[in-house]
């Protein structure tokens, strides 16, 4: 428990990294005033100005990019929204579109942007900034941070020494009606996704169809799954494993749950890697590099692991001290082998009987 | 004018369909995958429209006509649960229902036990009711407002009892104002995604959201079905509103409170039932977050000091654009609501469908049609992500707001009040200054209001069509709420009620004469 006296204040007060507000004002009045420039030059952003989506939200990055404005005198704009729903903003307005740079929570809406041609290419001294595993071996995409997969349980309800080794053993008649899932969130789905890339479609489609026979409990994403393992509503649940630090931070101990993590590299513990990429024909396509080159940088690494608890991927980075060890090797996962075609996903999970 | 509304109007049925048959759907396949979401969005509906008639209905005769104690009070506080986002409305629910929330330590203190997991479609009934009742309330207690009490008293006179007068003589006159509220929770319902999501009541908005980027297909596909689903539901209210009498009279004196007599105590501990669960109770879970995230922090009142000045600009702009909007979407669908009310023509019919029909459709789509219609116009290519464009989202998505309650205003202006004003020599103008719009006032400022609230808490088209670092209280939530800062939701939820309430207060129930 010692460990999340630590939480306390890492996003307290007496944190000097906290966001000031006057800082942050100074970026909103920044933020304020950038469109109405922008409208004065017929809609089109010159070089000065980098326009990022993000999918990532305001809490998590805001700071950051204010830092890099500062420190670069570029101006940056930014809309944050849902990694899927930008995703999709950005096909719509296609070369239209007046973004630079997309930073997404999930790596299915850079496979989907990615099959549309619309992702541009990061240079290679960027990329080598990133460990290994983390990174588009042709330069679409950089990892910024990761997140886990983990097993969520209720303390009072299970006993650790019951845990499963793996994900895999999910499909045992033990658990069920104890698992909570989220089918329609994005990060079960790049999961599945990733096991399909480990384990191949028809290892894939069995576990979903085991894991649906154990008459899970449906909720619509990793929070709403952690804060009911948290009041006891459900035992288990697969989610992300910085909710439940998150959640413990804001309740206390009315959040009854840890994280249990599959050892050996187990593939219901990788890493779902959220990453930045080069909008394909940005007008600041060099600003928008330099940015991404910020985001890999000490200080902006260390600002998401200590935020967010996210594990850093710049070679070199320390994650915060609460979290545990992470076998990289669980990180190297290679999406490009599905080729994009990651509706057959949805549709293997649908198959299952997991929809809901 | 109508029909250059109505095309606006139509922009994102023209976009889905257009979708639909642009990504070549397996149509066959969808459709027998979605029968059973169609189903269950059917059933909550229909059920919710019924329950939040009753209780908005209840509520408003309750609180206008009645001498029930401390009305005026809940004739400000009774709109209000229509201010929550419905994700945090439902999430707020969720944490009164858990261990040490609220509600259950209220059930488990006189006896009773809650349910342990609070999901499904009793539960999405439930919540929905609760937050969609203001739909209904605020048109018939404007409706009530404006009708006065003579022909009941003259009832009464004659001899029927009150509940009999009630049903004979008060009834009739508001089923123009029910009906028109309980088309709104149905549309509300259908294409309600936020709350039914958390509570697991997989209906077709489900299908629209989960598939909305890897399944184009199915994803546009299942929003055909729900247009159509929304056409069914407009036809059906037109069919049903035929047959209602237009008996509109106004003006005549205000009425004198009802005395309730020994039904007094049980009526007020009813209306306190209901503003308790659908909102002080999600209220005070909510600020119970916000408290928990305080007491953590060193010095909470620094602390407080300082998140609530990160919510300035945030709670000005949810105010100002919200108010705008308001206004915009009444002046707008006035001149419609003139044509279907007063001339049955034959455009009337599709152009009202029209503007109804946008709020069936949710906001990530009309946000995503707005995009490709301003796109792609040629001189509108500069309003792209500008607050024109946005406005024009909300427009297209709530019109239909102000759009029945204005048909009921319009139509209650007696058409002999008007013949006699024309007789009279006024021109065109002057009579709708003078004599018209004080008489539809209260049906406007009713509409207007409903617009104003649904603005306030309007999330996927803000955050798709906002200009740059344009924020509202609703974003702020949005992205407190998906990375589980809990604290700043409570706070930035407690601010967003309380600036819901005050611009309903100044802008809607003060200037509606009687309504407060």
């Amino acid at each position: 428990m010692d460990n999340f006296s630590a939480v306390g204040t890492l996003r307290g007060m007496s944190d000097p990294r906290a966001p000031r507000p006057a800082r942050r004002l100074l970026g909103l009045a920044l933020l304020a005033i950038a469109p109405v420039v922008a409208a004065c030059g017929g809609g089109g952003d010159d070089g000065d100005t980098v326009t990022v989506y993000s999918g990532r939200s305001e809490e998590l990055i805001g700071p950051i990019l204010d830092r890099f404005a500062e420190e670069t005198g570029t101006s940056v704009r930014v809309r944050y929204g849902d990694s899927a729903e930008l995703a999709v903003l950005l096909a719509e307005e296609g070369d239209r579109s007046e973004a630079d740079l997309f930073i997404s929570q999930s790596p299915g809406a850079l496979g989907y942007l990615d099959g549309e041609g619309l992702l541009g290419t990061l240079p290679a001294d960027v990329l080598d900034l990133a460990v290994e595993g983390a990174k588009a071996s042709d330069g679409t995409w950089v990892g910024l941070s990761g997140r886990q997969r983990v097993l969520v349980y209720n303390t009072d309800a299970v006993d650790p020494a019951e845990l499963p080794d793996s994900v895999l053993d999910l499909t045992d008649p033990a658990w069920s009606g104890r698992i909570g899932v989220a089918p329609s969130n994005g990060s079960f789905q790049d999961f599945v996704s990733a096991m399909r890339v480990e384990l191949g479609d028809e290892a894939t489609m069995s576990w979903l169809e085991g894991l649906a026979a154990n008459d899970p409990v449906i909720y619509a994403n990793n929070n709403a799954i952690t804060q009911a393992v948290g009041r006891g509503e459900v035992e288990v649940g697969l989610v992300n494993h910085y909710y439940n630090l998150r959640l413990k931070d804001e309740l206390g101990d009315a959040q009854r749950a840890e994280n249990h993590v599959f050892p050996n590299g187990d593939v219901g513990s990788l890493l779902i890697v959220s990453g930045a990429s080069l909008v394909e024909g940005a007008d600041a396509a060099d600003p928008a590099t330099e940015l991404v080159r910020f985001l890999l940088a000490t200080e902006a690494q260390t600002y998401f692991t200590d935020e967010t608890f996210e594990y850093p991927l710049a070679v070199g980075a320390t994650p915060n001290a609460v979290l545990p060890a992470l076998d990289f090797r669980s990180a190297d996962i290679d999406y490009d082998v599905l080729g994009g075609d990651l509706a057959s996903t949805l549709e293997m999970i649908r198959e299952a009987g997991l929809e809901g | 004018v109508s029909v250059a509304v109505a095309v606006l109007f139509a922009l994102p049925a023209v976009y889905v369909l257009w979708r639909t048959v642009g990504l070549d759907a397996d149509l066959g396949e969808v459709f027998s995958d979605s029968v059973a979401p169609l189903w269950r969005t059917i059933q909550l509906a229909a059920l919710v429209s019924v329950s939040a008639t009753v209780l908005g209905t209840a509520m408003a005769w309750l609180v206008i006509r009645t001498d029930l104690p401390g009305r005026r009070v809940w004739r400000i506080l009774a709109p209000l649960p229509l201010v929550f986002p419905s994700f945090v409305g439902a999430a707020a629910f969720l944490a009164a229902l858990a261990p040490d929330g609220l509600f259950r330590t209220a059930l488990e203190a006189v006896g009773l036990s809650a349910p342990d997991r609070f999901r499904g479609l009793g539960a999405s009934w439930l919540v929905l009711t609760l937050f969609t009742y203001p739909y209904v309330y605020l048109p018939v207690a404007a409706r009530l407002v404006g009708i006065g009490s003579s022909l009941e008293d003259a009832a009464r006179s004659l001899g029927d009892r009150p509940r009999v007068a009630f049903r004979r003589v008060v009834l009739p006159q508001l089923r123009g104002s029910m009906l028109a509220g309980t088309l709104l929770v149905a549309l509300y319902t259908v294409s309600e995604f936020g709350a039914v999501q958390l509570l697991a009541y997989d209906t077709l908005t489900r299908v629209i959201e989960a598939n909305r980027i890897f399944d184009q297909p199915r994803s546009f596909a299942a929003a055909t079905i729900l247009l159509v689903l929304a056409v069914v539901v407009v036809v059906l209210e037109r069919l049903v509103r035929r047959r209602v009498p237009e008996t509109g009279r106004v003006g005549d004196r205000p009425a004198a409170p009802l005395p309730l007599g020994r039904w007094r105590w049980p009526s007020l501990a009813g209306v306190l039932l209901v503003l308790v669960l659908a909102l002080i109770g999600p209220l005070a879970a909510l600020a119970q977050w916000a408290w928990r995230g305080l007491a953590r922090a060193d010095q909470a009142g620094a602390q407080l000091g300082e998140d609530l000045g990160e919510l300035l600009t945030p709670a000005w702009n949810s105010a100002w654009i919200s108010t705008l909007t308001a206004v915009v979407a009444v002046l707008v669908v006035l001149p419609v609501a003139h044509l279907t009310a007063r001339y049955r023509s034959r455009v009337a019919g599709p152009v009202n469908a029209a503007v109804v029909g946008g709020f069936a459709v949710p906001g990530l789509v009309i946000a995503l049609s707005i995009v490709v219609f301003t796109l792609n116009t040629p001189a509108l290519d500069v309003f792209y992500l500008t607050i024109p464009a946005l406005v024009l989202a909300y427009l297209v998505h709530f019109g239909s707001q102000a759009m029945r309650a204005a048909e009921v205003a319009v139509a209650s202006v007696p058409d002999r009040q008007r013949e006699s004003s024309r007789m009279l020599g006024a021109g065109s103008v002057r009579r709708l200054v003078t004599v018209e719009l004080p008489l539809m006032r209260p049906g406007l400022l009713a509409g207007g209001g409903l617009v104003l609230l649904s603005t306030i808490k309007e999330l996927p088209a803000t955050l798709l069509l906002a200009p740059f670092g344009f924020r509202t209280l609703t974003t702020r939530i949005w992205q407190s709420y998906t990375d589980g800062y809990l604290a700043d939701v409570g706070l930035a939820s407690v601010v967003l009620v309380l600036v819901s309430g005050a611009l309903t207060w100044v802008l809607v129930l003060r200037r509606s004469d009687a309504l407060a």
